[in-house]
């Protein structure tokens, strides 16, 4: 039944062979070389100062939202690094591969990358920065934040929770390992078909790209599952749907796409693994199958997925420009329902990806109405920001400035999503690269959105701000770069140049080109001022600390409790009166959050097994991308196995004590310490005890 | 905040599931889908008849999981879920009735054989 392929092939190692390990190509040395640089530091000192113990009991085990938030944002920085490094390639191969006199560097004919390398760097930026970079970082903040906002001690199902963090890293860790094990897909981000497909990719690239999206899509969906429960089920008393803070509304439209629309993708990929494994056809173009099937099921999630990523992002705006102009969120209402009826529209839409194939004008007339209807909200969403900034004390901080940033990429975005809508222009600059910075103007409102969020929510995950100085250094030449690299990629795109080129046979296009590489140029340097903000900002956390509410202007319950945040989140769960509960308490003089009586609190257990978890996923994923029969179906039994033995464990969690929350609340009022902070045991360490 | 339950497993959520339920739901659903494999692989019906059957038969798969595995009920408690599954409704009109109208347009203009296709029931 298996599909029988040519090649060696081992019971024990599958696939897996030496020659598989890429070590004469220079580039993928240099990169080995520059992530042991990475790695040895940090293993080093991890073992220097013995803090392997203290890692696995508060981090690996842990069930906290907010740690839970905190790897998520790091998996999804590490990526984005690791995607930015495939853009500046692109970018540069581009430069050097223009005309038929283009120098020839490496093994490339011209330029540096020769094409099948090429082709998986732009599927692997692609996959990164969607997937693994933008998405996971904006889960991390919806991770943390949301069960702050709302009041709650955590999520509604933490134990759910940290499985659907280490599903993601499984994911990633398949994609980090292609680069030094095998090949990436060389299809692009979205599996073009029939290039998927066993006779035209019979490599191991095609496997990792969808191995890591099925794990990964699968942590998300549940991630979506956990949120949705979270919002619905466990708001603090008082805290009626429409006193919710917007970030928290955004969310719920965002998960609520993430559940419909990610099992599709779940789906499609499920499809394409039978064709390349079990020798089906459901998108070759013989024996009753069909390729545009597959283009048409990766879209119906693919367009959802957009919106999963833009709303959070817009949800973060929400929360920075009505802090900054110290004034309440224009047309609260009138924004939910704009972000309700996006989510709602995401669903309508997706055939807007492929107005080229060949359907109907009805149906192309259609798709065209839906989309552009999705500007009406949207352009909602921007006169409501314009109007909160309209007459507010306004303050320039970092996290406003980009903030600001994103609100005019929407406009530079939007209005040419507007021009793609109208098949006409979308059959004339269809596959150029004028699409290409489209949707980049767009990803990029939620990078300035997670930039925004990062610089905005660190002082209250840390307890200390970030380094105003080196951070707008880092907002204005990230900035500087966007504008270099795509005004000169609209116009490219006017002219005809095409996507994913390795070689341009256009010389005209160079000073473009340049312009480009120019931009990129300042995007390296936005990169070094991001790492001296976060440098000076630990060598300087004694000075920069703060107390509850860092910018003295926000509005929602997350700036009420303690910073940092303990990990029970509220002393004693708060009773909400009103919509932006922080700011009326504050504007009301309430700002003491010492209770009468403190209550004991009741706490889940930490536990090993949601690691153990993603650890065998990964297994499983390796296992069946190299064709390891007995790997991968030991990793499946495992994941069975576990889960059935953890759910007959009898692990009731743990109860803080009242006197104790007290002791730990008064010493940090006192000290601004949590000197008594303790962590909640891990389940199956107290076996042994 | 929500009064804890000292077991778990003493949720109401938890406490309406039935390994009876849960086991038929399990074999309905594998075997109505065993079935559908079959009829897909005979190539003995009609396209018309095939279709048909095919969608009888995810039907009976998808109520056959409503009612026996998640035991779902217009109840109180339940409600949360009936909802969950009425959103269902308007997402699978449009995933299934816009592809469904996007490929009746888009055949005759990629397909050359789609009518004879049709008509041959292959």
């Amino acid at each position: 039944m298996l599909v029988h392929l040519q090649g060696a092939w081992t019971p024990w190692l599958g696939r897996l062979t030496l020659s598989q390990i890429p070590y004469n190509s220079p580039i993928v040395l240099g990169a080995f070389v520059f992530a042991l640089l990475m790695a040895v530091p940090i293993v080093a000192l991890f073992t220097y100062y013995r803090r392997w113990g203290y890692l696995i009991r508060e981090w690996i085990t842990t069930l906290d939202h907010k740690k839970i938030g905190v790897m998520y944002i790091i998996i999804g920085l590490v990526m984005l690094l690791r995607g930015f490094i495939d853009g500046v390639m692109i970018r540069t191969q581009q430069l050097l591969a223009d005309g038929p006199r283009s120098a020839a560097h490496l093994q490339a004919v011209h330029g540096y990358l020769p094409p099948f390398h090429f082709d998986q760097i732009y599927s692997s930026h692609g996959t990164i920065m969607i997937i693994f970079a933008v998405t996971v970082v904006l889960t991390g903040f919806q991770n943390i934040i949301v069960p702050l906002q709302i009041g709650a001690r955590d999520m509604a199902f933490p134990y759910l929770n940290a499985v659907s963090l280490w599903l993601t890293a499984a994911g990633a860790a398949l994609v980090m390992i292609s680069l030094f094990v095998g090949d990436f897909s060389h299809a692009g981000w979205v599996g073009i078909i029939p290039l998927t497909e066993l006779p035209y990719s019979p490599g191991v690239g095609v496997d990792y790209w969808d191995w890591a999206l099925q794990l990964s899509s699968l942590g998300t969906t549940l991630g979506a599952l956990n949120l949705i429960t979270t919002i619905v089920m466990m708001r603090a008393p008082g805290m009626r749907w429409f006193r919710m803070p917007f970030f928290t509304w955004a969310t719920l439209s965002t998960q609520t796409i993430g559940l419909t629309a990610f099992p599709v993708l779940g789906v499609a990929l499920a499809l394409l693994s039978c064709d390349r494994y079990l020798g089906t056809h459901f998108y070759t173009a013989g024996l009753g199958g069909n390729l545009m099937l597959y283009t048409d099921l990766f879209w119906i999630w693919g367009h959802p997925e957009v919106y999963f990523i833009i709303l959070p992002a817009w949800g973060i705006m929400s929360e920075v420009i009505p802090t900054f102009s110290e004034k309440a969120l224009f047309g609260y209402t009138v924004m939910v329902a704009a972000t309700l009826s996006i989510a709602g529209l995401s669903w309508a839409v997706w055939l807007h990806h492929f107005f080229t194939m060949g359907a109907g004008p009805g149906v192309n007339l259609v798709f065209s109405v839906s989309t552009m209807l999705v500007g009406i909200p949207t352009g909602v969403k921007v006169f409501n920001w314009s109007l909160t900034l309209y007459r507010g004390r306004l303050r320039f901080e970092t996290p406003m400035l980009w903030a600001i940033g994103a609100l005019f990429l929407l406009l530079v975005g939007g209005l040419t999503g507007m021009m793609l809508a109208i098949p006409a222009i979308n059959y004339t600059v269809h596959n150029s690269v004028f699409v290409v910075a489209h949707f980049h103007t767009m990803f990029l409102v939620s990078v300035f959105g997670i930039f925004a969020g990062l610089m905005y929510w660190f002082p209250k995950v840390f307890g200390f701000r970030l380094d105003e100085h080196s951070g707008r250094r880092f907002f204005t030449f990230f900035s500087l770069g966007t504008v270099f690299v795509f005004a000169a990629m609209y116009i490219l795109g006017l002219m005809g140049m095409t996507r994913r080129l390795d070689y341009l046979y256009d010389p005209h296009w160079q000073p473009l080109l340049i312009i480009q590489e120019f931009g990129i140029f300042l995007y390296c340097v936005s990169v070094f001022y991001f790492c001296k903000m976060i440098y000076v900002s630990i060598r300087d956390r004694a000075k920069e600390a703060h107390g509850q509410d860092v910018w003295q202007t926000s509005r929602t319950l997350e700036w009420m409790t303690q910073t940092p945040v303990p990990f029970y989140n509220f002393a004693v769960i708060p009773v909400v009166h009103g919509r932006d509960a922080w700011a009326m308490r504050r504007d009301s003089g309430l700002t003491a959050t010492s209770p009468d009586q403190y209550e004991d609190i009741h706490l889940p257990n930490n536990t090993i097994v949601p690691a153990l978890l993603g650890g065998l996923a990964f297994g499983f994923g390796f296992g069946m991308v190299w064709r390891i029969w007995w790997l991968a179906g030991f990793s499946l039994l495992g994941i069975i196995g576990l889960v059935i033995l953890r759910s007959f464990a009898d692990d009731k969690g743990f109860t803080l004590k009242a006197a104790m929350v007290r002791r730990m609340e008064r010493n940090h009022e006192d000290t601004g310490i949590m000197t008594d902070h303790i962590s909640p045991p891990v389940a199956e360490l107290m076996l042994f005890q | 905040m929500n009064p804890h339950p000292a077991d778990p497993l003493d949720h109401p959520d938890v406490r309406n599931a039935s390994a009876v339920g849960f086991v038929a739901g399990y074999a309905a659903s594998v075997g109505l889908m065993a079935i559908a494999l079959m009829v897909t692989l005979q190539h003995e019906m009609s396209y018309a008849g095939f279709v048909i059957a095919i969608a009888i038969l995810a039907g009976l798969a998808l109520l056959a999981q409503a009612l026996l595995m998640f035991q779902l009920n217009l109840s109180g408690a339940q409600r949360w879920k009936t909802i969950s599954l009425l959103l269902v409704v308007p997402l699978f009109v449009l995933s299934i009735g816009l592809t469904g109208w996007m490929f009746h347009t888009l055949y005759p203009r990629t397909m050359l054989d789609f009518m004879q296709v049709q008509g041959n029931g292959m």
